[in-house]
C-alpha cells in the first residue's frame, strides 16, 4: 500500500518510499522485513499507472509511456478499462518475470561462487559503469556524481586497516555516511524544496468522476496475451541489465507494440495495447532486477540499491553464498513477490476509488508530512540525532546538485558499491603481494572489464549522438 | 556559441573541492604499510585525481569555445528559491536540534507550524493546528504504539 501510494503520487518516488520504510524493518524478523521492502517496490512500480491514466501525470518515470494512451482513454470515458487493463498487465508482467527469475537465479549464482577478489572487483566495476546509463543526459555529470558518491563512502573507519578516514576525531563519523540517511536526504529534501517553491503556482489536482477500476473484457485481454508475453520478456531482459530500469523497458515495449500492430495510427489516441505493453514491461523489470541483485549483489537502479541496503542491514550478503546459507529466504522472497502482486491486484481493482483520493491531498501538505518522516526515518536508523543533521546536510547537497544538473542516482550507486570495490581491489593486491597480473590473467575479470568498456563505449556514443547542435 | 553558465563555476568549484580533498587525504590518512600494497590512502587519492580530471574537463568545456557543447538550460536561482531552500535546510537543522533538546512531542508540532506558517505563509490557523496535532499524534501512534520504535524524548534543555 505504501509503495502504491508513493508510486501513484507524482513527484514521490518509490525509491523514497523504500528509503523511508527501511528503518521500520529494523525491529522486524528478516522475512517480513524483506516482504515489506519488496511489497513497497512492487507496489510503487504498479502505482505509477494510476495518476498516469487519470491525470496524465506519470506517478513514476516507469509509467511515463503509459500516459500516451492511458490518458486519452480516460478522456474518452474509458478510465476504468485502462486502469483495469493496467493492473492486470502489471500483475502478468510481474509474475512472468518472477518465473524467469526462479529459473535463472541459481544458475547465475553457481557461476558466481567461483569468483575471487579480482573477479568481484571487475564485476563491481562493471556495476559502477552503469552510472553512465543512470546519468540521464550527460555522462560527464554522471561520472562526477559517481565520484562524489565514492568520496562520501571513504569517510569512516577503513575496514581493512581499521584507520579512521576523514572523521576529524568525531565518534559519530567513524560509522561513516549511512547509506539510508544519505538517500533520504538526497531524494526527499530537493522534492520538498521544489514543492514549497511551486506552492500557490500550480493548480490542485481535479479528480475525474469515473475512477472505478473495471476489468476489460476477456476478448480484449485474449487478443493482447501474446503482446503481454513479449513485453514481459523485454522488461525482464532489460531489468536484468544493471543501470537500465523501468522507464527504458516501458518505452521499448511501447515502441515494440506500436511497430508490430496492424493499426499503429491508433497509438497516442487511446489504444488499449498502448497501456498493456508498457505496464507489463515495467513491472517485469521487478523480477529482472532481482537476478543481478541476488546472484551478484549488483543493484540495477536506485530502488534496488535501497533493497540491497535492506538486505545488508539484516545481515544478508547477496551473492552465491546466499543460496547456501539462506535458501529459505530466497523462497520467502518468491512468495513475498507473488503475495505483493496478488494484494496489489485486489487492492487496485476494489479500492481505487478510495485510494486515489490521496491524489487530492495538496502537495504542500504532503511535503510538510515528509519533512517529519525524513527526520524520524533518519533518527530511527541508528537512534542518532547526528543522522538527522546529516540528512539535512545531504538534502542541501542533493538540492545543489540538482540545480547544477548533476543526477543523484549515481551517488547512491557509488555509496552502495564503493566499499566492495575498494575492499576487493586491495584484497586482491594484498593476496598477490602487489602483483597487478591478478587482474589481467583471470578470464572472468577480463570478461567483466570488457563489458565495462563496452557499456562506457556505447553510452559515450549515444551521449555524443544526443548532443544538441550548438549555435 | 552559448557557453554553459553553470559549468563556468561548477568546473572551478570541483577543482577546488578536489584539491582540498587531496590535501585532507595526505594530511589525515596514513599511507600503505607494505611495499606495493595499496593502503587506506590509495583509493581516496585516486578519487581526488579523478575529480581533478573531471573538474578540469568541465572547466575546459565551459571556457573553451571549441569544446563547449551543452546549452544552458538551468535558469538562475531566484531570490525566492534561494530563500526557500535556505529556510527548508534551516528548518531541518532546527528539527534535529529540537528533537534532541525538547523531544519528538514538542519538536514536531513546532516544525509543522513553522513550515506552514513560516515558509508557506499559510494563515488558515485551523488547518495548521490540525495538521500539527494530527501528524504528531499519527506518528506517535505509528512509531511508538505499532512499531515499538523509540522516539527522542528530549534532554529538556540540559
Amino acid at each position: 500500500m505504501v509503495g502504491l501510494i508513493f508510486g501513484s503520487i507524482p513527484g514521490l518516488t518509490f525509491s523514497m518510499a523504500l528509503a523511508l520504510m527501511l528503518p521500520f524493518t529494523f525491529g522486524m524478523q528478516t522475512t517480513p522485513a524483506l516482504g515489506l521492502l519488496l511489497g513497497v517496490y512492487v507496489g510503487g512500480m504498479t502505482g505509477g499507472s494510476v495518476s498516469a491514466i487519470l491525470l496524465g501525470i506519470p506517478g513514476t518515470p516507469s509509467a511515463a509511456a503509459t500516459v500516451f494512451d492511458g490518458y486519452p482513454m480516460a478522456r474518452k470515458g474509458e478510465a476504468s478499462v485502462a486502469l483495469g487493463a493496467a493492473v492486470i498487465a502489471s500483475t502478468f508482467g510481474g509474475l512472468f518475470s518472477l518465473v524467469v527469475m526462479m529459473l535463472l537465479l541459481e544458475q547465475v549464482a553457481a557461476v558466481a561462487i567461483k569468483f575471487g577478489p579480482a573477479e568481484i572487483f571487475a564485476l563491481v566495476l562493471f556495476g559502477l559503469s552503469t552510472i553512465c546509463g543512470m546519468a540521464e543526459r550527460s555522462m560527464l555529470r554522471g561520472l562526477i556524481a559517481g565520484t562524489l558518491g565514492l568520496m562520501l563512502m571513504i569517510i569512516g573507519l577503513d575496514e581493512l586497516d581499521g584507520v579512521a578516514r576523514l572523521t576529524f576525531g568525531t565518534v559519530q563519523m567513524q560509522q561513516g555516511v549511512n547509506l539510508l540517511v544519505a538517500m533520504i536526504g538526497l531524494f526527499a529534501v530537493p522534492q520538498i524544496i521544489s514543492t514549497f517553491m511551486h506552492y500557490g503556482r500550480i493548480e490542485p489536482f481535479k479528480m475525474p468522476a469515473d475512477v472505478r477500476a473495471r476489468l476489460p473484457s476477456f476478448r480484449q485481454l485474449k487478443d493482447r496475451l501474446w503482446l503481454m508475453v513479449r513485453c514481459s520478456g523485454i522488461g525482464t531482459g532489460i531489468g536484468a541489465i544493471p543501470g537500465t530500469g523501468g522507464p527504458i523497458a516501458a518505452f521499448l515495449a511501447y515502441d515494440h507494440a506500436r511497430r508490430f500492430d496492424r493499426t499503429p495510427e491508433n497509438y497516442g489516441k487511446g489504444e488499449l495495447s498502448g497501456v498493456v505493453a508498457p505496464e507489463s514491461a515495467n513491472n517485469a523489470v521487478t523480477g529482472g532486477t532481482m537476478i543481478p541483485l541476488l546472484s551478484l549483489g549488483i543493484p540495477g537502479d536506485p530502488a534496488t540499491a535501497v533493497i540491497l541496503g535492506g538486505l545488508l542491514v539484516h545481515g544478508l550478503y547477496p551473492g552465491p553464498m546466499l543460496f547456501r546459507t539462506h535458501l529459505e529466504l530466497i523462497y520467502a522472497l518468491y512468495v513475498s513477490i507473488v503475495l505483493a502482486y496478488v494484494v496489489i491486484l485486489v487492492v487496485q481493482l476494489w479500492g481505487i476509488r478510495i485510494f486515489v483520493k490521496v491524489l487530492s491531498v495538496p502537495p504542500h501538505v504532503l511535503a510538510v508530512c515528509i519533512i517529519v518522516l525524513c527526520g524520524l526515518g533518519s533518527y530511527a536508523i541508528r537512534n542518532s540525532i547526528f543522522d538527522v543533521y546529516l540528512m539535512a546536510v545531504m538534502g542541501l547537497f542533493g538540492y545543489i546538485l540538482q540545480r547544477v544538473r548533476i543526477p543523484v542516482a549515481p551517488i547512491v550507486l557509488g555509496l552502495v558499491l564503493g566499499e566492495t570495490l575498494e575492499k576487493q581491489y586491495r584484497t586482491a593486491l594484498i593476496m598477490t603481494e602487489g602483483d597487478y597480473a591478478v587482474f589481467y590473467t583471470s578470464g572472468v575479470a577480463l570478461f567483466f572489464f570488457g563489458l565495462t568498456a563496452l557499456t562506457i563505449g556505447l553510452q559515450l556514443r549515444s551521449s555524443l549522438r544526443r548532443r544538441p547542435a550548438v549555435e | 556559441m552559448r557557453l554553459d553558465r553553470v559549468d563556468r563555476w561548477l568546473g572551478p568549484c570541483l577543482l577546488v573541492l578536489a584539491i582540498v580533498w587531496l590535501w585532507l587525504v595526505f594530511a589525515f590518512i596514513p599511507g600503505a604499510r607494505g611495499e606495493g600494497e595499496p593502503g587506506p590512502r590509495a583509493f581516496p587519492v585516486l578519487l581526488g585525481i579523478v575529480l581533478v580530471l573531471l573538474g578540469g574537463f568541465v572547466t575546459a568545456s565551459a571556457f573553451l569555445p571549441s569544446a563547449s557543447s551543452t546549452a544552458d538550460e538551468t535558469g538562475r536561482a531566484t531570490r525566492r528559491e534561494v530563500l526557500i531552500a535556505a529556510a527548508t535546510f534551516g528548518l531541518l537543522m532546527l528539527y534535529a536540534f529540537l528533537l534532541e533538546k525538547l523531544g519528538f512531542l514538542i519538536a514536531t508540532p513546532v516544525v509543522v507550524v513553522l513550515a506552514m506558517a513560516g515558509i508557506l505563509r499559510m494563515r488558515n490557523w485551523l488547518l495548521v493546528a490540525a495538521l500539527a496535532g494530527g501528524l504528531t499524534a499519527a506518528c506517535w501512534m505509528f512509531f511508538v504504539w505499532l512499531l515499538k520504535a523509540p522516539l527522542p524524548r528530549g534532554l529538556w534543555l540540559m
